[in-house]
């Protein structure tokens, strides 16, 4: 077949024998499973010792009760032995039976006195002796979904994400009278801004996908999520472009990308939050909300920077500045409420992809102004300093 | 005996919770109920207390804690051309699988069977014959504490170690009087006591000791079900948490005799602490004269001691390791002490 005896005519024809060939493979691929399954294909597929895998959901801590959400993440089902917490063997309830089927949860519960502030290891025993650890960092009680807790999340989204995209957004009529040199590397300037943003989300992606279940392969569902974001968005750019009038609509085009692309950033930032909020792993201290407002005014920066040569009107930079911040909010209250490891790598490698796309496409509208006027180290600095501008306000927050 | 139905109900009630079965209803009841009873301890607030879930199935392992307690094996007597009395053993060193914890399989390798294995009991000046078999699939042995010649020892390089499918038989009198124990010494040691090969030896003094109404062995250990080198639970005579499940019935005012054994491996100590009461404590049971008037004492692998006592008020009285750790670990259980 490989020496072009078929031409195309020949192609297009369907006949019985080339249905039996193409079918052939699939069958035979049937009985070489079937084989495997009854045989063993002489191999010793049993293995010595179980194969267990239970990784951690939620937790939830209420007066005098623990909840544990875990997930059978192993091959095979999982059936829960005994429960031990702090090195006492501890009286427990499940909320679907002790077994857990492949890849579902149940949730563990635990009538048990802890206490505010302390440390809390939880260790479960599978009846085949396998321990698996989860752990209570602090102790203190889990917000409840009420109208109250439901507020105070979308505070922090509000100061996080909302509040700084829109300070960013009130440099706009100061920075429209810059010169050519002084857009390009304020465009610069975000792209270097959005690396960093983009390499920040990939790492806690990165670091999620550690926590979820292997069958649920978190590195392949990055790839998944960063790829099929990028094209999604090339594509939709690609044909508001092609559909523009001018270049100014499709300057305005571009900055709702970065909007977009900011916006699901914004998202993950919400979620990582809202779910470490929820668990104790941070305080929100006043000087951390100030740093998350320093480092996301320069979101705000970056969403008008295609824009500025333009009149884009008082209406469009709100939904901007909506778009860029608002999902902050939502990603702290599913953070919060909600929180699925899975889940949060998913949005993560989302916003990934929304990143590096909206970089692509203010280095395709650098590309144009540069390529009048070629000033590298215009380019170079504006992109160092955007990473940079990160890094240092970065500091006030980790 | 309403005071003890209640009481009765409440472990019920506690055990039925812990499988899932029972509502918050019903222990909120059975717990009121439990505060009204004297025999009540633990009624302050809510109940809560260490436990395992569900019981283990004990037919299946083929032994039961309660048993073991009082389970004295005398041996077949017969008496020599000297005069001397002589005590014969058959003893077999097997794999088996226990349910130590319930849901927990532990792949334990034991001596008849059980987890600790025979209380050997005789009395000073006796001659001791075992028989041992070894139906493991490892080399073993059996190590007696007491006094005796080289060859009969038990370890590596003596004739006592026994290859898999191998026998010999141990001989020696019986000496000194007082509590002692056998156990595994084949190596790696740790493990293989671990592994539950392990049991206690008592030896009576001549006219033996001061009659007392309930005389119990307990023999306390470690259980390394995931093979860390690192206990996972604790117990006395095999099963943790077994006598806070079902406690250990005496009368007010009975003379009680523990014969109390440590043979825990990877910690260092291990201790016996006895609730609302003292008791006279006779370290190695060598001396027929206390050596301590206490309610607390420690014990390092292979030490021993007899303890004495008897319960002045009825009630439900707690006894634990006071490494606090092991007794939520399984290390506790309760004296149940009826007018």
């Amino acid at each position: 077949m490989a020496e072009g005896t078929i031409t195309p005519t020949e192609e297009k024809k369907w006949n019985w024998t080339r249905l039996v060939l193409l079918v052939l493979p699939i069958i035979i691929l049937g009985v070489v499973i079937m084989v495997f399954l009854t045989t063993g294909g002489g191999l010793n597929l049993a293995s010595p010792a179980p194969v267990e895998a239970l990784t951690e959901e939620r937790t939830i801590l209420q007066p005098g009760e623990i909840e544990i959400t875990v997930r059978n993440a192993g091959p095979e089902d999982l059936t829960i032995a005994q429960v031990i917490i702090n090195d006492a063997v501890w009286p427990y309830t499940t909320s679907s039976g002790a077994t857990i089927p492949r890849l579902r949860t149940t949730t563990i519960h635990l009538a048990y006195p802890w206490a505010y502030g302390e440390a809390y290891a939880i260790r479960v025993f599978s009846t085949n002796a396998i321990p698996f650890d989860f752990e209570i960092p602090v102790a203190f009680e889990t917000p409840k979904a009420d109208a109250k807790t439901f507020l105070s999340f979308t505070l922090i989204g509000l100061y996080v994400g909302v509040i700084p995209v829109y300070l960013g957004l009130i440099w706009f009529p100061a920075l429209r009278w810059l010169g050519r040199r002084s857009m390009v590397f304020l465009l610069a300037l975000t792209a270097g801004i959005l690396v960093f943003l983009g390499l920040d989300t990939l790492a806690e992606a990165i670091e999620q996908a550690s926590a979820i279940p292997g069958a649920f392969q978190g590195i392949g569902l990055i790839g998944i999520g960063v790829v099929s974001t990028f094209l999604l968005l090339d594509a939709i750019t690609k044909q508001q472009i092609a559909t523009a009038r001018s270049e100014v609509s499709q300057r305005l085009s571009l900055a709702y990308m970065i909007a977009i692309g900011i916006g699901l950033h914004n998202l993950g930032e919400g979620l990582a939050i809202g779910a470490a909020y929820n668990v104790g792993e941070i305080a929100l201290g006043a000087f951390l909300v100030v740093g998350f407002i320093i480092q996301n005014i320069t979101e705000g920066l970056g969403i008008i920077a295609p824009v500025l040569r333009d009149r884009p009107g008082i209406r469009h930079l709100a939904i901007l500045g909506f778009i860029g911040g608002a999902p902050a909010i939502l990603g702290s209250w599913i953070g919060a409420f909600s929180p699925s490891p899975t889940l949060a790598v998913l949005f993560l490698a989302i916003g990934t992809g929304a990143v590096y796309e909206v970089v692509y496409e203010i280095a395709k509208l650098i590309r144009k102004d540069t390529a009048r006027e070629a000033m590298p180290l215009t380019v170079f600095s504006g992109i160092v300093a955007g990473m940079l501008v990160l890094w240092v306000t970065g500091l006030l927050i980790k | 005996m309403k005071q003890n139905l209640s009481r009765r109900d409440f472990l019920r009630a506690g055990a039925l919770t812990l499988l899932g079965t029972a509502g918050v209803a019903t222990i909120t009841k059975v717990a009121g109920q439990a505060k009204a009873s004297p025999l009540h301890q633990m009624g302050h607030g809510e109940d809560a207390m260490a436990m395992a879930v569900g019981e283990v199935d004990h037919q299946r392992n083929g032994f039961n804690p309660s048993e073991i307690l009082t389970d004295f094996d005398y041996g077949m007597v017969s008496t020599l051309e000297n005069g001397q009395t002589l005590r014969e053993y058959v003893i077999t060193a097997i794999n088996k699988d226990i349910e130590v914890v319930p849901g927990i399989v532990f792949p334990a390798w034991v001596y008849n069977g059980r987890l600790p294995g025979p209380t050997i009991r005789c009395k000073e000046g006796d001659r001791i014959r075992i028989r041992f078999l070894n139906g493991s699939a490892h080399p073993h042995s059996m190590h007696f504490h007491g006094i005796h010649t080289a060859e009969m020892d038990g370890v590596p390089g003596t004739p006592g170690m026994i290859d898999p499918g191998e026998s010999f038989t141990y001989e020696f009198d019986a000496e000194p009087f007082g509590l002692h124990l056998y156990h595994c010494h084949a190596a790696p040691l740790a493990r293989h006591i671990a592994k539950g090969l392990y049991g206690a030896f008592i030896i009576d003094p001549n006219g033996g000791r001061p009659a007392v109404d309930q005389e119990f062995v307990m023999v306390m250990s470690g259980l390394d079900v995931d093979f860390d080198d690192e206990n996972d639970f604790y117990a006395v005579n095999g099963i943790p948490f077994h006598y806070q499940l079902h406690p250990i019935q005496i009368g007010v005012g009975e003379k009680v005799r523990i014969y109390l054994v440590n043979i825990l491996e990877f910690d260092l100590i291990n201790s016996f602490h006895l609730h609302a009461n003292f008791f006279n404590y006779y370290p190695t049971g060598t001396s027929l004269t206390p050596a301590e008037y206490t309610d607390n004492i420690m014990q390092t692998q292979a030490q021993r001691g007899i303890l004495e006592f008897s319960y002045k008020y009825p009630g439900l009285y707690m006894f634990h390791a006071h490494n606090t750790e092991f007794a939520e670990l399984g290390w506790t259980g309760f004296f149940e002490v009826v007018a």
